[in-house]
């Protein structure tokens, strides 16, 4: 019992696990976003509803304080991006696909899967206790720079703590995904049959492997720093409240940015680059054709793996680290949005032509390409130096990397769980909600992000706690705030459906056959869905073909699988 | 179930699961502690005034403590051709003088601790100190853990060796690995924290 569904070492259950989690942390980070939106659009007010039990001192009348405000934000932050999206494209649709898809019985290390899903839980629980501690939680931002995060209140120190958690978690994670891919492959499944989704899990595993640890060793430093006293990121002469600080000083606050970015860099890459394997897996089988320039995908996302290791520094151009480092900085930035940019207009040539099933999973994988274009569009003012510096730290960058992460990897998250939740409980999901749930957070979701992009080019600085209202040049736009909460809140409605269409269609859901989208991956072809408790395949597949051979010329159907040794 | 490949070499990869995942985790290692050595670097040459380091901390026990962890990996390595060539006690011996030479190294590092404690050295004094504390004791961790193992390895985990030995010898070598790794670690620190 503890063994099947606790401590599991079956990759679908982990999976599964990682799934669950992540999907409450992503609706814990939500609901932060939720309540501060409330502060935004209406500052000083009290909250209604659920302002009286944000606590005393937090929000006394329900009245969010700045402090309480600047906690929401920091952990909506980590929570969002560390214990949410990350799992669950990478712990979730990773481990329970990657054995799947490439025809393996389980992944390589399966006590070493199940180690890294009890890391990230105990990583994750770390970060919410810090909620109760005294002073509240990290409010120094998800990016904690120093000196601000070393003079923080306890919460700072727990934050530090389960970052170390959640890293070792990433370690344990890639290193089997990377083993599993490289050596569990099927016989025949060679570099070039690979699904996409696989060649973005693997370029993905290789940057939480490798762009990591300098977090975990930042957050060493800056644990000492916190609670030996050090002064690694302390410079001399600083005062802090009026009274000169006690340390040996000495230290260097921009080596800490240059550790976080480092890592922080190929971490947006890790956001976007399972979302775009999952895209890709749903246009190739909703258009019904192979995917447009698959090989150039492949050796685009490659190369975006290896240069968002040196792209880090375009996040601290108002640093004055100095314009030889930024011209460096931004060559190299102009550099990656090439391959982001061959990845979707290959995604898109791949909608040429094709005769395309609209359902609900490729209604959100269209709508990512929308979205990830304005998102990866709006972020080239952003790479240049010289117009970085009116824009940096106003709400423009906070539209921009929320229209890469929000529309762009939720939605394709979305995608990919309409589209296998077949694969995990042998049903389907409801179209008709399915339809409201993308419909209502399409809509919703641009209603809250283009406006900060406006709010943005006025000016309006990103951390004011009243949303900008002390400021003559953001209070014509307030009425912007307010549409924008209106809109948060909107959308919190809108995943109603799809929680509920998740629980009911366990029971209600169309049953559905072993390959309801007439796929050709190895998942659906040659796995029974759903699939079986332990060892995934009756015997291992052979393959014998590439992996999107769709409406292929005098075949008998318009999908030849893999592993079908007949045309 | 078997998981395929986890002893066995995969013909067109050439390695084991064991291996291919011990060189990714050095992999991710070596960028913990680049992370660590590049802090250092850029604290040293943004200061003002560094410190005498060999003035400061105790270079003549390190020494001896590198040459310690010499020898482990001499015997590690060796211990390694034994299992190869089926010499079983031979084995266990120099796995037992391997972990034994890691504990020795234990000692001394804690015997340097309690000195530089005593002569109230703390990890606030300055970026040095702190950094040397920070480093060391990083490394020292590293080396617990790698005792653990090899201790486990030439007592109660030796059971593996009589049902699947392939797959032990795969266990053995990928902690020699990881004990090198360690050594090499160790003789960075030794050269940049000691002798610099």
């Amino acid at each position: 019992m503890f063994r099947k569904y606790i401590f599991s070492l079956d990759h679908k259950v982990i999976g599964l696990q990682y799934a669950l989690t992540s999907l409450c942390f992503l609706l814990i980070g939500f609901s932060l976003a939720v309540v501060f939106r409330w502060q935004l659009a209406y500052p000083g007010q009290p909250v209604p509803i659920i302002g009286r039990w944000l606590g005393e001192l937090n929000a006394p009348g329900g009245v969010v304080l700045p402090e309480f405000y600047n906690q929401l934000v920091a952990m909506h932050g980590t929570i969002m991006v560390f214990l949410a999206v990350v799992p669950l494209s990478v712990g979730a649709f990773g481990n329970y696909l990657i054995p799947l898809q490439i025809g393996a019985p389980d992944m390589a290390f399966p006590r070493l899967n199940m180690a890294s899903y009890w890391t990230y839980l105990a990583g994750g629980l770390v970060m919410l206790v810090s909620f109760f501690v005294s002073g509240g939680a990290p409010n120094s931002g998800w990016t904690s720079y120093p000196p601000l995060a070393v003079f923080a209140t306890l919460g700072q120190t727990f934050w530090l703590v389960g970052m170390f958690l959640l890293i070792v978690s990433a370690l344990f994670g890639s290193v089997n995904t990377i083993t599993t891919i490289v050596q569990l492959r099927a016989p025949g499944l060679t570099w070039f049959r690979l699904p996409f989704f696989i060649w973005a899990q693997l370029v993905t595993a290789f940057l939480l492997l490798l762009a990591f640890p300098p977090l975990q060793g930042a957050a060493i430093l800056q644990f000492a720093d916190r609670v030996l006293g050090t002064s690694f990121f302390m410079p001399s002469g600083l005062f802090s409240g009026g009274q000169a600080v006690n340390r040996a000083g000495g230290g260097n606050p921009l080596l800490w940015q240059h550790l976080f970015w480092f890592l922080a860099h190929p971490e947006v890459y890790v956001l976007i680059l399972p979302a775009m394997g999952i895209v890709g897996e749903i246009i190739a089988n909703n258009t019904r054709k192979p995917l447009w320039g698959y090989r150039v995908m492949v050796y685009a996302i490659i190369f975006l793996g290896f240069m968002s290791f040196a792209v880090w520094a375009h996040h601290m151009f108002l640093t004055g680290m100095g314009t030889v480092i930024s011209a460096f900085f931004q060559t190299t930035t102009m550099i990656i949005s090439v391959p982001s940019v061959i990845i979707l207009t290959a995604l898109l040539l791949s909608l040429y032509g094709g005769s395309i099933r609209f359902n609900t999973p490729m209604l959100f994988a269209l709508a990512f390409l929308p979205m990830f274009g304005i998102g990866g569009l709006s972020g080239l003012p952003l790479g240049l130096a010289a117009s970085d510096i009116p824009l940096h730290d106003t709400m423009y960058v906070v539209g921009h990397f929320h229209y890469v992460v929000a529309p762009g990897t939720i939605f394709a998250l979305f995608a990919g769980i309409y589209y296998w939740y077949p694969k995990v409980t042998g049903r389907m999901m409801n179209e008709a909600l399915g339809w409201i749930h993308f419909g209502g957070s399409f809509l919703c979701m641009n209603g809250i992000l283009f406006p900060m992009l406006i709010l943005g080019l006025a000016g309006v600085n990103r951390r004011l706690y009243d949303g900008g209202m002390q400021y003559a040049l953001a209070q014509p736009l307030h009425n912007l705030q307010v549409g924008m909460s209106y809109a948060a809140w909107a959308l919190a409605l809108f995943q109603l459906p799809f929680i509920w269409n998740v629980f009911a269609s366990l029971k209600f859901g169309r049953v559905a056959d072993a390959n309801p989208w007439q796929a050709t991956t190895l998942e659906w072809a040659a796995a029974p869905t759903p699939p079986l408790a332990h060892g995934n395949f009756e015997t291992i597949p052979a393959v014998y073909r590439p992996a999107y051979e769709y409406s292929v010329p005098g075949a008998a159907d318009d999908f030849v699988p893999q592993n079908s040794t007949s045309v | 179930m078997e998981i395929p490949y986890t002893a066995s070499v995969r013909p067109d990869t050439g390695v084991t699961n064991q291996k291919l995942g011990m060189w990714l985790f050095l992999a991710s290692e070596v960028m913990l502690f680049g992370s660590l050595f590049s802090s250092y670097a850029l604290l040293r040459s943004g200061a003002m005034t560094w410190p005498d380091q060999s003035s400061i901390v105790n270079v003549r026990l390190a020494t001896v403590n590198t040459a310690v962890l010499i020898a482990s990996s001499v015997a590690i390595l060796r211990a390694v051709a034994a299992l190869r060539g089926g010499n079983i006690a031979r084995f266990r011996a120099l796995m037992a003088a391997t972990a034994t030479l890691g504990i020795i190294f234990l000692a001394i590092k804690s015997v340097e601790y309690r000195g530089e404690l005593a002569e109230g050295l703390r990890p606030s004094t300055n970026n040095f100190v702190g950094l040397y504390f920070v480093m060391t004791f990083l490394h020292a961790m590293h080396v617990t853990g790698g005792v653990l193992v090899n201790g486990f390895l030439c007592g109660p985990g030796m059971v593996m060796n009589r049902h699947d030995a392939p797959r032990f010898l795969g266990r053995v070598e990928a902690a020699a690995l990881y004990w090198n790794f360690i050594d090499v670690i160790w003789i960075l620190m030794f050269i940049v924290l000691y002798l610099l």
